[in-house]
């Protein structure tokens, strides 16, 4: 006898998964990540998010949806990128908890009860550290390594595998940070505008088995770029200005000290020719100029735009009731329908 | 008479710069579309106050009462003039026409006919051999070319006005200005199914003389603009830090050599030029790479809530 199964409104959990040419792959998934999911005995959904495959992909999740509709599939009219299918996974997510993953198996469903128990702890954020990584070392770990370092270092956010995909995330927290581009790297970074609290804890990682990896070297500099993106946005998502000031600093001082040598030593007989120190001293001088103003933009244009950082790293504010006294919900005072 | 009040097919035809006998080219497209069995409206959107067309529209629509005319009371560019029918369009299916005959007439059925075995979403059409002359081709197909390289879609007429497309189409892609050129681009992007089909082109059409240089700047302002904004609308660092660390790093190597070359006693005559261009191209880079910090900062703080991506389908 088939068994029926009672979908509640709201699940505790819901896994996300990009999927891109998959169709070796989902079913299996699926599977494991069902098995998983109901030794936990909460209420789970399991978001595939197809990516413009041009495999049987997404009628093997039709297939799988008829028979359990706790499975929810979301298909991309084209390719848009990992980023994008994660942003719409977290969009499209109802638990209160939401668990990324890889679509090729090289994340283990089996590591999923070890993230939630180490949220319960009271992180927002717990990510996996494929500690084990099962790639190939020079073209896929080392860089890897670098850039996991070097996003620690400028972000402060010291994560050992910020390219593992198999994160858990507190919805309230994921949903509100802003996923474009190929940020899906920088998660834990952009999440500490949400002041979210991120661990980290060792997870399993297995070689491929079907299929082909999507992914190359050849993106170090872009990398670069995005983190100083994120340095930017993350510390000083509030105050712009602050941030081109500190990098004109430097270029208008340095600039104003070249002039100052340079007005030196048209006065005195040195060798170094003052003209040539006079143009790159006032070079640095108006770089400062140009950086400092370019800082003024982006407070305009901060202040203008929809982001308003105090508002999404505000305290949670609890009230404590005190025993004895009744409050009313402002409406119910309004209307005047004291029920005491 | 069942289906005379609903539209299956919406025709579009902006009247931006130049038109020609507006009269004739109605009687000319409406007996290709009454051979199409179609039910369709006609709607004519004129671009500004131009009182010699608004006349001879004016004329036909008191002799021929179905057709619709829109003006806009100032110039504001045949993108959003063609955007001002879109809205106002009913039908299932949009066909824009061009004001001037640019593709023999008959093509238009053949056109519909190729959209309707609904394999795309958006038919644009490719004037195919083209008849201008030698030099007007060279520059169309210099155009072309740089535009397939930079967006690495394979479109070859991105001028021709006679295009279908469904619905969904108008409704999704936003255009303005006079980024007409730009639909194809932008509904590839929303995920949308654009097929290019080879038509013939009008005798009247025929182009002697190459554009007028200022024509041609416009366009590949235009082309700059469009790889901008196909490629990197939600990144710009990408695209202005590329530019700006490699401009400050190749500044940086002139003025380092020249220093050390000034200080190890060969004093050349170029030396203090170089060095100034060297110190400049430091400048220009890091400008440029600030400039894309800015852009970061705006879209973060203004196109937070906009997707990256399009949804066909969802199952839940």
């Amino acid at each position: 006898m088939d068994k029926t199964w009672i979908v509640e409104e709201k699940p505790a959990i819901t896994v996300a998964i990009p999927v891109f040419n998959e169709q070796d792959n989902v079913r299996l998934l699926y599977q494991k990540i069902r098995d998983v999911c109901e030794s936990l005995q909460q209420s789970f959904e399991i978001v595939f998010v197809d990516d413009g495959s041009s495999d049987r992909t997404f009628d093997l999740l039709e297939d799988i949806h008829s028979q359990d509709t706790r499975l929810k599939a979301i298909r991309f009219r084209k390719n848009y990128g990992q980023t994008a299918a994660m942003a719409a996974g977290f969009e499209y997510a109802c638990g209160e908890v939401v668990v990324s993953m890889d679509g090729d198996l090289q994340n283990d469903p089996a590591d999923i009860p070890l993230l939630l128990e180490k949220m319960n702890e009271g992180f927002d954020i717990v990510c996996g550290w494929r500690k084990n990584r099962q790639d190939k070392f020079w073209s896929r770990r080392v860089p890897s390594i670098v850039a996991n370092w070097l996003i620690g270092k400028v972000t402060g956010v010291q994560i050992r595998d910020n390219g593992c995909s198999l994160k858990a995330y507190r919805a309230s927290v994921i949903k509100n940070v802003a996923l474009y581009g190929e940020m899906h790297r920088f998660i834990p970074a952009m999440s500490t505008l949400a002041a979210a609290r991120i661990a980290e804890i060792p997870v399993s990682h297995h070689p491929r088995r079907f299929g082909k990896s999507k992914y190359g070297i050849g993106r170090a500099w872009r990398v670069a770029l995005d983190i100083a993106t994120v340095k930017t946005l993350t510390g000083f998502a509030s105050r712009p200005g602050l941030w081109f000031g500190i990098l004109a600093m430097p270029a208008f001082a340095l600039g104003l000290l070249t002039v100052f040598g340079a007005v030196t030593a048209l006065f005195s007989n040195l060798p170094m020719s003052w003209s040539v120190l006079f143009t790159v001293g006032s070079l640095g001088m108006f770089l400062g100029v140009h950086l400092l103003s370019i800082g003024l933009v982006a407070e305009l244009g901060m202040k203008t735009g929809d982001y308003l950082p105090k508002l999404d790293v505000r305290p949670t504010v609890t009230v404590l009731e005190a025993p004895g006294r009744v409050f009313y919900r402002q409406s119910e005072v309004d209307s005047g329908q004291h029920a005491v | 008479m069942q289906c005379e009040n609903t539209v299956a097919l919406s025709v579009i035809i902006p009247i931006s710069d130049r038109c020609d006998d507006l009269r004739k080219l109605y009687l000319q497209y409406v007996e290709v579309l009454a051979a199409s069995n179609y039910s369709y409206e006609l709607i004519f959107v004129l671009d500004g106050v131009d009182v010699e067309a608004l006349e001879i529209l004016k004329k036909l629509k008191s002799e021929f009462p179905h057709l619709e005319v829109i003006t806009t009371n100032r110039k504001v560019g045949e993108a959003t003039v063609l955007a001002i029918g879109f809205e106002r369009a009913q039908g299932s299916t949009i066909l824009t026409l061009a004001p001037y005959s640019q593709v023999e007439p008959a093509e238009i059925c053949r056109m519909l006919q190729e959209f309707g075995e609904g394999e795309y979403d958006l038919v644009i059409s490719r004037r195919e051999p083209r008849i201008d002359s030698v030099f007007y081709r060279l520059q169309s197909w210099i155009f072309h070319r740089l535009t397939r390289m930079l967006t690495k879609l394979p479109y070859h007429d991105i001028g021709c006005r006679l295009r279908v497309m469904r619905r969904e189409v108008t409704e999704e892609v936003r255009l303005y200005g006079d980024l007409h050129r730009f639909l194809p681009f932008m509904a590839y992007q929303r995920g949308f199914r654009v097929g290019e089909v080879p038509v013939r082109q009008s005798k009247t059409d025929k182009k002697r003389k190459v554009s007028h240089p200022g024509v041609c700047l416009k366009r590949m302002l235009d082309l700059l603009t469009l790889f901008f904004l196909f490629k990197f609308t939600k990144r710009p660092l990408r695209f202005f830090g590329l530019f700006g660390s490699g401009l400050f790093g190749g500044g940086g190597l002139i003025a380092v050599v020249t220093v050390l070359l000034q200080l190890l006693g060969h004093e050349t005559p170029v030396g203090r030029p170089f060095l100034i261009m060297g110190v400049l191209l430091m400048v220009l880079g890091v400008q440029l790479f600030s400039i894309g910090l800015l852009g970061e900062i705006i879209v973060f703080t203004h196109a937070r809530k906009s997707k990256d991506y399009a949804v066909s389908r969802i199952l839940e």
